[in-house]
């Protein structure tokens, strides 16, 4: 086991990857989108778990990318794959219940992991008008498992998003709009659901039982009534476990040296 | 009837009419038929339904210089060369186009149903989610869902229990209405024979879902040397009806094995165009008064080599990727 970093080290982004990273088990198979998430699935591959399976939308399964792919649709996520097809693989894929975990982002996020990629404001007169959904609630309707990277701020952690882009715990149940818990809609789809927000202040995991979001821990510097105060909504302090873990050295040296040498999605930390 | 499907970029354009509906092949920022989508813009087609999988600079390019009312899709940027679509965004806030949203999963299983003559596609994707919030059926709210618009639903979505094994609820979605699929392919064959190589994303999907498919391809190549290796192709000849030889015709998306995404071109597009002013500059530089050769010419010969793609590796070791 390599020693940890000490923190004139690393930056954030290197501790997002990392806490990223560790959500992933050997032998899963794993969606991957564009960005950070995409590292920090290959620093688990070259890890802790060199026997994921890796997916990319655009439809690359089991790839093994040797050199960073700028996004998804990239010739670099077919080198060394397994089958290189389409969107319909990959999506089949998702709906018949094969992928254990989805790395995704978002603008906004509310307490029961609804997620907003859509628009900014009400949606039929959009303050911002932002990318649209993706494949965002396509793998979070159907992973075991789904990890949520963002940026922190106030006015991204809300009670409600101003539109439900991807599925959380609770859910608009149509035509009528009114809340339920997400099972009593998936029927024979319902295999899981958000599982973890690793936001730039911290951890946040989601209660078995209500779906409500929790702190799990605090990234280095923060604490949790510093954290609760960057929420709009009445966040769950009582079950922090502590500091989030630090990157170890070893995975710098993947981050830096050998996933992303030139500093694309994760900055490298200027020395001295 | 000739076997030769040939025609030039000029007769492409014009296949694609004002008001028909229009899908193009690849993915985000990869293969995207760009030849032809400046060639729209210079003979100023208007009123388009575009209909993609998901969108990339072609969607923004289109939109930008106001060829399209109404955008069927669920995503669109620059993937890292730009966060997300100016020239959209702009529009929607104006209230200058329709946007009717679907997710990723909705779009592409409504394109094989299109390709497979389904009367719909079902899914369990997105339940609960505000795509299938009632009030926000864009189309509808249009006044566009009466059943006189060929290319749009009666309904955005509809919801049945599963009648056979109990699996709970299933959105039923409309298969998508395409006049013209137009595709930008590594090779085709003088009868139609499209060999994508790498990742062929819904090219696949479009060209049979489409009542006209164009296959834009970096050469055209004999047929009987496709024939040889049948099982390396990727759509077959009867579906494709008009083919066009147009190298580098998806600058600046990338294409696998022939050459990367311009980084620095899509920076400098996202960065120039989110005021209409700032859009209309950007195309009396690169689009007005151009054709796709001196189009190339300005790109120049050094640009365009630091871009082609290793052919041991598929892409660009050269072109470094953060568009730097």
């Amino acid at each position: 086991m390599s020693e940890y970093a000490k923190p004139e080290e690393f930056g954030l982004a290197d501790l997002l990857c990392c806490a990223a990273a560790r959500e992933v088990a050997d032998n899963e198979i794993v969606f991957a989108g564009t960005g950070l998430p995409m590292v920090a699935i290959m620093l688990a591959q070259k890890t802790h778990a060199p026997n994921l399976k890796l997916i990319f939308e655009a439809g690359t399964l089991d790839g093994r990318p040797p050199e960073l792919p700028t996004s998804v649709g990239d010739a670099r996520c077919e080198m060394g794959a397994s089958r290189s097809s389409g969107l319909s693989d990959a999506f089949s894929i998702a709906q018949r219940g094969l992928v254990d975990l989805g790395f995704l982002g978002g603008a906004e996020v509310d307490e029961y992991g609804n997620v907003n990629t859509t628009c900014i404001g009400d949606y039929l007169n959009p303050e911002l008008r932002l990318t649209g959904s993706g494949g965002n609630p396509d793998i979070n309707s159907f992973a075991r498992r789904t990890v949520f990277i963002m940026v922190h701020e106030k006015r991204r952690f809300v009670p409600n998003v101003s539109y439900i882009t991807s599925p959380g715990w609770r859910v608009k149940k149509w035509p009528g709009g009114e809340f339920v818990h997400r099972r009593e809609l998936y029927g024979s789809a319902y295999r899981g659901g958000p599982s973890a927000v690793i936001s730039t202040a911290g951890v946040f995991r989601f209660d078995d039982q209500s779906g409500r979001i929790y702190l799990d821990t605090c990234h280095p510097g923060q604490t949790p009534e510093e954290i609760r105060g960057m929420c709009q909504f009445d966040l769950d302090i009582s079950r922090v476990k502590g500091e989030t873990e630090l990157p170890t050295r070893e995975e710098l040296h993947f981050i830096h040296n050998v996933l992303d040498p030139d500093g694309i999605f994760i900055p490298a930390v200027k020395k001295g | 009837m000739s076997t030769d499907k040939r025609i030039t970029l000029q007769q492409a354009a014009e296949i694609v009419k004002n008001g028909s509906s229009l899908t193009f092949s690849g993915f985000t920022i990869w293969r995207r038929p760009f030849a032809l989508v400046y060639e729209l813009i210079r003979q100023q087609r208007r009123g388009l339904h575009l209909i993609e999988v998901q969108g990339g600079p072609q969607t923004e390019f289109l939109v930008g210089a106001g060829c399209v009312d109404i955008w069927e899709s669920c995503w669109v940027g620059h993937e890292l060369y730009g966060k997300y679509g100016a020239n959209l965004s702009r529009k929607v806030g104006n209230k200058e186009i329709i946007v009717e949203d679907y997710s990723h999963a909705e779009m592409m299983f409504r394109f094989s149903a299109a390709a497979q003559g389904a009367a719909y596609a079902v899914t369990q994707t997105s339940l609960g989610t505000d795509i299938h919030n009632p009030e926000y059926d864009m189309l509808g709210r249009a006044g566009l869902r009466d059943g006189t618009h060929p290319h749009i639903a009666k309904h955005k979505y509809q919801f049945v229990e599963d009648p056979f094994f109990g699996a709970g609820a299933q959105v039923l979605l409309p298969p998508v209405k395409l006049d013209v699929a137009v595709l930008c392919v590594q090779q085709v064959g003088e009868e139609g024979t499209v060999r994508v190589n790498g990742q062929y994303y819904s090219d696949p999907e479009s060209a049979r879902a489409a009542d006209i498919t164009i296959a834009f391809a970096e050469e055209i190549v004999p047929e009987e040397y496709l024939r040889r290796n049948a099982d390396q192709n990727t759509i077959p000849s009867f579906e494709v009806d008009y083919i066009i030889e147009c190298p580098f015709g998806a600058h600046p998306t990338g294409m696998f094995g022939r050459y990367d995404v311009d980084g620095n071109f899509l920076k400098d597009f996202y960065g120039r165009t989110r005021t209409q002013e700032g859009f209309d500059d950007f195309a009396k530089e690169w689009i007005h008064g151009q054709d796709h050769m001196s189009y190339l010419e300005k790109l120049g010969w050094p640009r365009m080599l630091k871009l082609k793609a290793n052919t041991a590796l598929n892409y660009s070791p050269r072109e470094s990727k953060g568009g730097k």
